[in-house]
């Protein structure tokens, strides 16, 4: 039996190794252009369908109504991309894990998933322009606000799965303590339960959540530097990457963002929120 | 509006019944096919050559062990990956599932095998049955009832498991859920125990006849 | 593969694996507890509990866990009651796997033939000495593997856990790989932190079946 248990472990250890090897082939394969596995802008528009990647429960940005359609700020944008390309749009139903997966293995061609622009995913994916801009806001129950990030140091911090906020302080604030859901209505339940002291995400959010709940006020409303989000496309996929860029700054000539802005997000927002505190128009912040 | 009214606004009650449906959908095949492969598999295990024990012994302990995520991605990702072959997420889910549910079913199989008493052997030889007979009349009998309830047991734990494959991009019914309340979120912000109330029904609708079936069969044996 | 990478975030595995073990083998021995006793209820037929047992088996087992989770850890509040996560945990899985464990264990001892219990009554052997000296060791055999695979099973179910903001190993693979997108390094991790964890287990349940087979007849 002991042998027999060494030949399972073994064995077990070297099927991890083969994962591994299979999984980091994706280097050699980028370097040649028979094997590349993302399309150029000729391929997609070949195909007729371009595959959008984008979240499908993140309200207002991308989620899926009462009546199965996809909305949301991101959703809008990418409407347009596939009316300019003159294909069909094939929505991809993303997470925050597996964003740059689908990318990276050419599943979808473009991810607007409310995507934060960092280094480090800069090398795995490349970013085109931005078309919005993120600054955090936390809120806090009345009997207990947090004024500054100090404030946080030894208690607990909600954040979302997959956002900014995320981000932001699992890279600059790694001594606060996280408390990580992947819905909004769960972190929100988990801080009016008092699982938590504070939750954090875009200010817009918290701004219209705070007015909405009774008893939480956003004690900081702008924290740090402004994030940005842009869109997503595989590494080294030059022409769709520029063609991105050039229809983002084609689209300033219509205000297209500030459209979006309009359409989506303002009956979110009500007039609680700026306006050019979160449009990126052109890609120019 | 009100939490409970989310579940009847548009056609989201559909859509959560075609999650169902997609739940339901790779559950079942996976199963079917795992049963057939996996009684073979179960009784060679239970033969006498050592090599083909080991083999499948291996391949049992590396499916259980992995968690099916990291299957699910290698699946659907590593292979394409390595490849360059796309499969859908479903077609992912079904392999992975498949492979699993084999596993499991050939381990339950010689399990349930083993716990016959030799006697049972011996006095169905004595009475002059042949193996086949023996089979068929004494042993398979008194196996399938050890065996039924667990791969019962085994279906209903693969059709709760496909919660995994929404983050290889398949919309099931969780998914569906998740998707509903966040759509909702400014209008209806108590909808999500509502709507998981109703998801907590349609897993218990599909599970729970799967159940009494197990138990209608194993109970007439007696 | 990026072994700094590795190397940096095998602390914050290894505390995820830590929990993951003590939560879900927490959970996991109260569950065999649980089932051990619904199963001797149906077993025996008392009444009224019989009904209750078949219920709550029938409820606990046609639902996933998730599901089970969500009402423990966000619906209890409404009602006043906050439980930790880690408690949710343990109940949750407890809940689940008893059913698992009584399916499992009430099978097991349904192999015993009734021709065993007759002969230990004509032996005049009382209700406890039955169970312990003849129904028991036969139903062992029976029960050793069918339970070895809900162990593990109920082991790999804690990565629900991550639902309900528990730092299991799910919960931080799938954080990680949604911060730096380092995906096999991460997975290689995850797949390596469960095998360390129930490679064990696996064994110990074989080497249970061997020694349980080995008096057999």
């Amino acid at each position: 039996m002991k042998t027999f248990k060494k030949i399972t472990a073994l064995l077990s250890a070297a099927l991890i190794a083969l994962t591994a090897t299979a999984c980091t082939n994706n280097s050699d394969k980028a370097s040649s252009d028979d094997d590349q596995l993302y399309r150029t802008v000729d391929e997609i528009k070949e195909s007729g369908t371009i595959r959008i990647g984008v979240f499908t429960d993140k309200n207002p940005f991308g989620y899926v109504d009462n009546n199965g359609e996809y909305q949301g700020y991101d959703v809008y944008f990418a409407e347009r991309i596939a009316q300019d390309l003159g294909v069909a749009l094939e929505f991809v139903p993303t997470e925050a894990a597996n964003r740059v997966e689908f990318l990276e293995t050419g599943k979808v061609d473009i991810v607007l998933a409310n995507f934060t622009v960092t280094d480090e995913r800069a090398e795995k994916v490349d970013f085109a322009l931005p078309y919005m801009k993120v600054a955090l806001g936390i809120v806090s129950p009345d009997s207990d606000v947090i004024t500054s990030v100090e404030q946080l140091t030894d208690k607990t911090l909600i954040v979302v799965k997959g956002t900014t906020a995320e981000t932001y302080f699992t890279e600059n604030y790694p001594a606060i303590k996280l408390q990580k859901y992947d819905e909004y209505n769960e972190a929100y339940s988990a801080l009016q339960d008092g699982r938590g002291d504070a939750f954090s995400t875009d200010n817009t959010e918290v701004l219209a959540w705070a007015l909405q709940n009774p008893g939480f006020t956003v004690g900081i409303e702008t924290l740090g530097s402004i994030d940005k989000i842009a869109p997503a496309v595989t590494k080294d996929n030059t022409s769709l990457l520029n063609w991105i860029n050039d229809e983002i700054a084609s689209l300033a000539d219509e205000q297209f963002f500030h459209k979006a802005y309009d359409e989506t997000l303002a009956d979110v927002y009500g007039t609680a929120v700026d306006k050019e505190s979160l449009v990126v128009e052109g890609g120019v912040i | 509006m009100e939490g409970y009214e989310v579940i009847f606004a548009g056609n989201n009650f559909i859509r959560l019944l075609s999650g169902l449906w997609v739940t339901v959908r790779i559950s079942l095949i996976s199963i079917g096919i795992s049963l057939i492969l996996g009684f073979i598999m179960g009784t060679a295990m239970t033969g006498r050559n050592p090599f083909v024990k080991v083999l499948c012994r291996v391949y049992l302990e590396a499916v259980r062990i992995v968690p099916q995520l990291v299957w699910l991605f290698i699946m659907y990702f590593g292979i394409t990956r390595l490849t360059g072959l796309n499969l859908s997420g479903e077609a992912a889910s079904v392999i992975v599932f498949t492979i699993w549910g084999t596993a499991e079913t050939a381990d339950l199989v010689r399990s349930a095998f083993g716990s016959i008493p030799i006697h049972q052997f011996e006095s169905g030889f004595s009475l002059g049955l042949s193996k086949i007979q023996l089979y068929i009349f004494v042993i398979l009998p008194q196996a399938l009832k050890n065996l039924f309830p667990n791969i019962i047991n085994l279906a209903t734990r693969m059709i709760k498991t496909t919660a995994l494959i929404s983050l290889i991009g398949v919309t099931e019914v969780l998914k569906v859920g998740k998707q509903i309340i966040d759509a909702n979120r400014y209008e209806a912000p108590d909808a999500a125990l509502w709507v998981y109330g109703v998801i907590f029904l349609m897993y218990f609708a599909v599970c729970f006849p799967l159940s009494l079936l197990s138990r209608r069969l194993t109970e007439r044996k007696d | 593969m990026d072994w700094s990478f590795i190397a940096e975030y095998t602390p914050l595995f290894a505390e995820s694996a830590l929990l993951t073990i003590i939560i879900g083998g927490i959970g996991t021995l109260l569950s065999m507890l649980t089932g051990l006793v619904c199963a001797l209820i149906k077993y025996f037929r008392i009444p009224v509990l019989k009904h209750i047992v078949t219920a709550y088996t029938e409820l606990s087992r046609n639902t996933p866990l998730i599901v089970q989770l969500f009402f423990l850890y966000f619906g209890l509040p409404k009602a006043g009651i906050v439980l930790s996560s880690e408690a949710c945990g343990i109940i949750g899985l407890t809940f689940l796997g008893g059913s698992y464990m009584a399916e499992s264990f009430y099978a097991a001892l349904g192999t015993v033939l009734k021709g065993q219990i007759d002969s230990a009554d004509s032996l005049a052997l009382n209700r406890v000495q039955t169970m312990r000296y003849v129904v028991f060791p036969q139903a062992a055999r029976a029960a050793v593997s069918p339970i070895c695979a809900n162990v593990i099973f109920l082991l790999k179910e804690t990565s629900v856990f991550s639902a309900v903001s528990l730092a299991d190993l799910m919960y931080t693979a799938k954080d990680l790989i949604g911060m730096y997108y380092n995906t096999t390094e991460i997975l290689s991790m995850l797949v390596v932190s469960y095998l360390l964890i129930l490679l064990p287990v696996s064994g110990i349940f074989s080497l249970l079946e061997r020694r349980i087979n080995r008096g057999r007849i």
